[in-house]
């Protein structure tokens, strides 16, 4: 029974053995100038240049074929694109199967099978242009909030607003907040009540809300922490890419912020009773309690006082 | 070498016409062939020097809160490219430097990256930003604040290219200047006084960490520190009378004179922590695995001193000290597996638990007229313990269709206590505990049914059981959907977004409901000649229901009332780059945003007649209709094959159709610059 196995399984093991010439040889980069001439005058000054100037990776990455595949198949058809890797024709999942072959590496990359944008079928090279970017640094298609536009027309025209965070002016980057590649977490941070990964935030230090990486001074922590901040965010009563209400609140007038929660209504708040109620003491109709933050100024959290007068 | 010149001028217009600013962006363009060789290097640089001017009218301090450009000579923009030709220099192989607005613009920054293959990276990000706002509707002008924010992140990898690589970085962020505070004296009916502040906040974060990629798995390691420290302090240093208040047809008198204050809380917080990520690929399964942890403190004291009289006409003379600290331990970790059972199948589980515990006490004492009258000692505890999983499996039917659905489910549990007590009393706290469970799910398609046109769409439906705060999510759902079409030269993008959340509570319920629609046109004929136009409508309404008190003489609870708010959004956006000559170049562009509100352009009856006693909302909706509108357009002249001559002019014009809280911002500003742009 041995022997006949053993003469089954012979000839496969010889044939394993024995090197045998490639159906689709790799030909090296410098074959590839030949015809891409343009591509190649220009390639030392791509980052994707590395693999080559290290004259130390394997053939299947370096260089033109690291990521367009062998070109034996290629070169002796003369061209075209059904005998190469040509991204034009892959379909999203091979586009990022390809670039992750390398890029997995960086961390910044590791929810990237999850993220919204792979949902949405939004490959690599819909952001990414390897060979006329118009950014030596990420190599992308466009300025990155250019970029960001083609898609989200709705947040160029909330960066446009009078009361907005500086994108347009080149001061911030999209990316400041956002992670194109994924978030951590389906909620990444405690604040997400809501599957706030969607909106690919990317997280501060602690795994809070973006927005403290800049404003460190709101994040504490304070002896007394104003709860619905901690627990539901700063969108509660702000908008963050731009509105047209100033401090980039939800609202013109703050006390219509303030009253929509603090109006007594059981079941909500940290207690599971209500969001308490303004006492009494606070009528309305004096202009000085219409302009709640007037006295509540640390309204982010106190360590001083429990209604943040201090 | 003189055409490559050319083609670098005629190349570099283009980055000017990129952002609806007169700012003009940065950025190199490294597709093209250019640039001057330089032993082994290539060297590609170009440098804009130039005029900014500015003239406004109307409320200056809403435009510096808006736009904030001035008058003055600026480096507008710069960029400098060095690359190795053979990938083998002495000491690095590329060097990438952009600025932007160097010279006091109130937008400064400056990226670096210096980099040798194989055995480094360092990365520079610098940024600089005159922050002015007067708060004017929000805290009636007495919050201004005029600082300088100023942030800069160093970041080192070390053999960034290998199995083994080291990263290094450190982050500072720095906030200081003057700016304008409130404090309330003597009682909580006491009158308000204006404080001058001097801020002075600065972060610094420290980081450390190191990838190892082995056999297809990558093990990152990141320990960091953080330390914040804040040390602004606020005071007055003359004598501030009370305002009398017109209120409920009377004016009411207020004696109170806040005579000297001065107030010092000098913090310090320090959050050490350390991350780890595993991520680990194969023909059919990805992992990553992620564990964080970060302990935040912060240490306090505070010391403030008030004299003067109260409203009564009583003398005051009153010191606080307080002392405490807090605690924030938050651990964190993620588990996210992903299996491609086949070629079209692919099955995406998340799971994530969090948990944050925040502590703080403080010792309160308040001394008044040398007399002990309270000392208090507050102890709060708030935690959240968040679990969230979620599995989407997606379905490709061909290479054109493909569908994807997934439920979502967290569980947050929030624990709470807080307790205020005199030294030496019992425990007599409120402690309280819930559990929210939030699912959800989602479902959607991509389909292209010709080569260059996507369609993507999808939905959620959540349900939470207990929101934590009536305009929380509660049982809210989404629509969203885009079409693109895409050719080489030109594209089309049409997308809509609903969101509808709706949290029933007693009072009455609230909702909330916004639409969104946006469409895009770009046609780029040539490399010189492009338009581009978009329009968005942002549509939201939300009521909630509102109690509070309000009357005269006397305040009482004022029950079923309604707060509408409706805002008609219609933001526009058009920009055009033509050439007029062979040597040059014209852009214009126009950006409008104008909010309709609920479409009668009347002022909001957010501030009701005082003098008739009667509540101020009455169901009225509140709209705040408004214009801001901004025409620009550049000119760019070629000098000769190195220089180029630009000159641009925008407006800005902001145009309220209501006030609120008596207040106008409307202004309108002349902006514009003129340089040369200086490029070898």
């Amino acid at each position: 029974m041995l022997r006949r196995l053993w003469i089954l399984l012979f000839p496969l093991l010889g044939a394993a053995q024995t090197p045998s010439k490639p159906a689709n040889p790799y030909v090296g980069s410098e074959v590839c100038k030949t015809c891409h001439a343009d591509v190649w005058l220009n390639f030392y000054k791509n980052p994707h240049f590395k693999s080559i100037a290290s004259g130390k990776e394997a053939p299947e990455k370096t260089g033109c074929e690291g990521c367009h595949g062998p070109g034996g198949n290629h070169v002796a058809a003369r061209g075209g694109k059904a005998t190469i890797g040509a991204f034009s024709n892959f379909t999203a999942q091979q586009t990022l199967d390809t670039c992750l072959a390398c890029h997995s590496k960086d961390i910044s990359r590791a929810n990237i099978r999850r993220s919204a944008h792979t949902e949405a079928d939004i490959a690599c090279n819909s952001c990414h242009l390897i060979h006329k970017p118009a950014t030596p640094k990420f190599l992308l298609a466009k300025q990155q909030s250019e970029l960001c536009y083609t898609c989200h027309a709705s947040q160029r025209a909330q960066f446009e607003m009078p009361s907005k965070h500086r994108v347009n002016e080149g001061f911030m980057q999209c990316t400041d907040c956002h992670n194109p590649h994924g978030s951590a977490g389906s909620s990444g941070f405690v604040t997400a009540s809501a599957g706030g990964g969607s909106a690919m935030l990317q997280p501060a230090f602690d795994n809070e809300e973006p927005c403290l990486k800049c404003h460190a001074d709101k994040r504490g922590p304070f002896v007394f922490e104003h709860a619905s901040v901690k627990v539901e965010g700063c969108e509660g009563c702000h908008l963050p890419h731009g509105t047209t209400n100033a401090k980039l609140l939800k609202r013109p007038v703050v006390y219509t912020i303030c009253l929509e929660c603090h109006n007594g209504a059981q079941g909500f708040g940290r207690e599971n009773t209500s969001v308490f109620l303004t006492p009494s003491t606070h009528n309305l109709l004096d202009p000085k309690f219409q302009r709640c933050t007037l006295c509540h100024i640390r309204i982010h959290g106190s360590n001083s006082d429990p209604n943040f007068l201090r | 070498m003189k055409v490559l010149c050319k083609f670098a001028l005629l190349a570099l217009p283009s980055l000017l016409w990129a952002q609806q600013t007169v700012a003009p962006t940065t950025g190199e363009t490294t597709g093209s062939v250019r640039g001057d060789n330089a032993g082994d290097y290539n060297i590609v640089q170009s440098w804009e020097l130039g005029y900014r001017f500015a003239e406004i009218g109307g409320d200056e301090g809403k435009y510096r809160s808006d736009v904030n450009y001035g008058n003055g000579i600026r480096l507008l923009g710069g960029s400098i490219t060095i690359n190795s030709r053979d990938g083998h220099g002495s000491w690095f192989d590329a060097i990438s430097l952009t600025t932007q607005g160097l010279g006091n613009d109130p937008y400064e920054s400056a990226t670096l990256r210096v980099e040798k293959n194989r055995w480094y990276r360092y990365d520079l990000l610098w940024r600089s930003n005159d922050y002015f706002n007067p708060a004017l509707t929000v805290a009636n002008g007495e919050h201004l604040e005029d600082t300088a924010y100023r942030l800069q992140d160093h970041e080192v990898t070390l053999f960034p290219e290998s199995w083994f690589r080291v990263r290094a970085g450190y982050s500072r962020t720095t906030q200081d200047g003057p700016a304008l505070t409130t404090t309330q004296q003597f009682d909580p009916q006491g009158d308000v006084f204006p404080l001058f502040a001097n801020i002075r906040e600065g972060y610094n974060e420290y980081r450390l960490g190191a990838d190892i990629t082995r056999r297809g798995f990558r093990l990152s390691i990141l320990r960091r520190w953080e330390f914040f420290k804040e040390d602004s302090t606020s005071q007055t240093l003359t004598p501030l009378a009370g305002t009398a208040t017109p209120f409920g047809g009377a004016v009411l008198p207020d004696s109170s004179v806040l005579t000297s204050f001065q107030t010092a809380q000098p913090y310090r917080g320090k959050t050490p922590g350390w991350l780890g990520n595993l991520y680990a690929e194969g023909k059919w399964i990805a992992v990553n695995a992620r564990i964080s942890y970060a302990g935040g403190r912060g240490d306090f004291v505070q010391n403030e001193l008030a004299m003067g009289i109260d409203r009564f006409g009583a003398a005051q003379n009153r010191q606080v000290v307080v002392e405490g600290n807090g605690d924030r331990p938050v651990l964190s970790g993620d588990l996210n597996i992903t299996v491609f059972p086949s070629s079209r199948v692919s099955v995406i589980n998340a799971t994530s638990v969090s948990d944050t515990r925040i502590s703080g006490d403080n010792s309160f004492v308040e001394i008044n007229d040398a007399t002990l009258t309270t000392q208090t000692l507050a102890f709060q505890y708030l935690a959240m313990r968040l679990i969230t999983n979620a599995t989407d499996v997606r379905y490709r039917v061909s290479k054109k269709f493909d569908a994807f659905a997934g439920f979502r489910y967290s569980n947050r549990l929030i624990q709470s206590t807080e307790d205020s007590t005199t030294p030496g009393s019992p425990f007599q706290g409120i402690s309280a505990q819930q559990t929210n469970q939030l699912r959800a799910g989602v479902a959607g398609f991509n389909w292209m049914p010709f080569p260059d046109l996507r369609v993507h769409a999808e939905t959620e439906v959540g349900r939470n059981d207990m929101p934590f705060t009536p305009v929380s999510p509660g049982n809210y759902n989404v629509i969203r959907g885009r079409v693109r079409y895409a050719k080489r030269t030109y594209s089309l993008t049409g997308g809509y977004q609903e969101n509808y959340n709706n949290n029933s509570i007693q009072i009455t319920a609230y909702s909330s409901h916004s639409r969104n629609y946006n469409a895009d046109a770009t046609w780029n004929a040539k490399s010189w000649l492009t338009f581009d136009a978009s329009y968005s409508k942002l549509h939201l309404d939300t009521i909630g229901g509102i109690q509070f008190f309000a009357g005269s003489p006397r305040a009482t609870l004022i029950t079923g009332e309604e707060s509408i708010y409706i805002s008609n959004i219609h933001a526009g956006n058009f920009s055009a780059r033509i050439p007029i000559t062979r040597y040059a170049d014209l852009y214009l562009g126009y950006t409008i945003t104008r909010d309709t509100g609920d479409g009668t352009s009347q002022s909001s009856p957010v501030v009701y007649n005082p003098f008739t006693g009667t509540p101020f909302f009455q169901n009225f909706t509140q709209s705040f209709p408004l214009l801001y509108e901004t025409p620009l357009v550049r000119l760019s002249v070629r000098i000769n094959s190195k220089l180029r001559y630009n000159v641009g002019y925008q407006y800005y014009g902001y145009h309220e159709d209501f006030e609120i809280l008596s207040q106008y911002q409307n202004y309108h500003a002349n902006t514009g610059f003129t340089s040369l742009l200086w490029s070898f």
